[in-house]
């Protein structure tokens, strides 16, 4: 049994939030908070120990989703990615290990929770890569690499 | 006409018997030239300054002189302050290489006035190959060169205007891609909404009944979600990879149901078709695969309900086939909700002038779609 994951979440929408947090508490995880805002996410990632922060790129104050992946990045947390726009991510992902496009079902982010699961407790990961998630380029090549 | 008897100042005179000599053609030649519509000019290069010897009367008409004021004188009298200074040092590099030059040049009548000069100058060698003298044209060029002028400040001015105009039009496309990203992100979140509430609210939902009620609208929805995720990742918006899709549903509805012993076997052509089908085709796909996952298999003595689920998309002479096949217990009944899944398949089978066929593929059941479909656009969608 692997140990479960500290999740942070970072999402304006609170319908998407709340949901998002039964998901990750269905699946074994645990929620350490949520933030609506770079500034809110900030706070928290100072005052948490979260193991890996779910950031939707739109926030309250605008596109600061970027921001905050740069943010918890300096802190050695993991982050990925909720967009329903992933074009607007940078092509360096801001040292994110990826995204998970929105809409997503709700077993793609099951899924996705047990793949990063593993990814971050024991990687690289071995289940097979989620319809709809997608690796940075720079996880890619670590847990990814091309055969 | 006697041109040795015409009225010359001293040094024309000598040029003319020159010429005569020289060239040998006697009076006729000599009174081409000096008859001719054609401004022409002879210089010598031996004298001092290499100055005009002989003009004819085409000459003294365009540039307004009297042939005394210009024999004995080097022609760039003819210059002034706006003549090219490029074309100036070209006719000074002929004269000195001694070669011909052919060279439009602005050049300036004795009243200041300005005429456009086709020049020519060539030079004459004797037997020898003595250079004896240079031979010089001049033809008024000026309504070609006004033509020229006005040609070229229309093209610049329809240039511009192009310019313009192709940079509104940049613009609007660029507004217009923005509303539709704009647009997109907000029915994808939308759609991610609608799942959230009927998931959140599924949850608090007791009567199986109703939850299975439910589960079957968040797959429905949840296929409407995939079709707009992946609608998206192409460039072209407006073409729709339906082999993808059913990679991610199936593992998506496999996953969903925990079906780990039901085996998919996927035989997808990589098919596209236009947007608008997209909802239709996906909706029907995963309404044949839920069906299939739901009743097809029954409870074996172990507990499981094993079997396998095959996809298989082609697309032989313009139609789209889709075969959604079981090797379960047979023509599932139509019971309930199955019974909206079947009128919704038939629907939409009509919205694609689809033909839809029920085969029973003892054991299990087989659906087989065929619908018209476009030729396919060259090179990768992705």
């Amino acid at each position: 049994m692997i140990e479960p994951l500290k999740v942070l979440i970072v999402e304006d929408e609170a319908l998407l939030a709340m949901e998002l947090e039964t998901l990750v508490q269905d699946a074994g995880h645990s929620v350490v908070g949520w933030a609506t805002s770079l500034a809110e996410a900030k706070d928290m990632v100072d005052t948490t120990q979260a193991d890996i922060a779910f950031v939707d790129i739109h926030l309250t104050d605008g596109p600061t989703g970027i921001d905050v992946a740069e943010y918890i990045g300096d802190k050695n947390s993991m982050v990925v990615f909720m967009t329903a726009n992933p074009k607007r991510i940078p092509d360096h992902f801001a040292g994110a290990i990826g995204v998970i496009a929105k809409p997503y079902t709700m077993s793609g982010l099951t899924s996705a929770l047990r793949y990063l699961q593993e990814g971050v407790r024991r990687p690289p990961p071995t289940s097979e890569r989620p319809a709809g998630f997608t690796l940075s380029p720079a996880f890619e090549m670590v847990w990814a690499p091309a055969a | 006409m006697d041109w040795k008897r015409t009225r010359e100042p001293a040094d024309a005179w000598h040029m003319t018997d020159d010429l005569h000599v020289e060239q040998g053609k006697g009076d006729p030649f000599a009174a081409a030239i000096r008859a001719t519509r054609m401004s022409m000019i002879i210089t010598d290069p031996r004298r001092q300054d290499n100055p005009i010897v002989f003009a004819n009367d085409a000459f003294l008409r365009l540039t307004g002189y009297e042939r005394h004021e210009v024999v004995g004188k080097n022609c760039r009298f003819l210059q002034g302050p706006r003549s090219d200074k490029e074309a100036i040092a070209q006719i000074r590099a002929a004269i000195a290489n001694e070669t011909d030059l052919s060279v439009d040049i602005l050049n300036y009548r004795k009243d200041g006035s300005t005429f456009w000069n086709a020049l020519y100058i060539s030079p004459v060698s004797n037997d020898k190959g003595e250079l004896q003298f240079f031979f010089a044209s001049q033809l008024d060029v000026s309504d070609r060169k006004r033509s020229e002028h006005r040609i070229t400040a229309d093209k610049d001015r329809f240039e511009k205007a192009v310019k313009e105009r192709t940079a509104e039009l940049e613009a609007a496309l660029e507004a217009q891609t923005t509303l539709l990203h704009e647009v997109d992100h907000r029915v994808k979140n939308n759609l991610q909404m609608i799942s959230s509430l009927i998931l959140m609210q599924s949850r608090t939902v007791s009567d199986e009944n109703l939850k299975r009620s439910l589960g079957t609208m968040l797959e429905r929805i949840e296929a409407l979600s995939t079709v707009h995720r992946r609608l998206y990742q192409s460039k072209d918006v407006s073409r729709f990879d339906v082999s993808d899709f059913a990679r991610d549903l199936i593992s998506d509805l496999l996953t969903a149901s925990g079906r780990s012993e039901i085996n998919p076997t996927l035989d997808l052509e990589p098919i596209v078709i236009p947007a608008e089908k997209a909802t239709p085709v996906a909706l029907m796909v995963n309404e044949l695969v839920t069906n299939a996952l739901k009743h097809a298999f029954k409870e074996r003595p172990d507990g499981t309900r094993s079997g396998s689920i095959g996809i298989k998309m082609s697309q032989p002479d313009g139609h789209l086939n889709i075969e959604v096949s079981d090797d379960g217990v047979g023509m599932a009944d139509a019971t309930g909700d199955a019974s909206f899944g079947m009128r919704l398949i038939k629907s939409l089978a009509r919205q694609l002038r689809a033909e839809i066929e029920w085969r029973d593929a003892g054991p299990g059941t087989r659906v087989v779609i065929s619908m018209p479909n476009g030729p396919q656009p060259k090179g990768n969608q992705s």
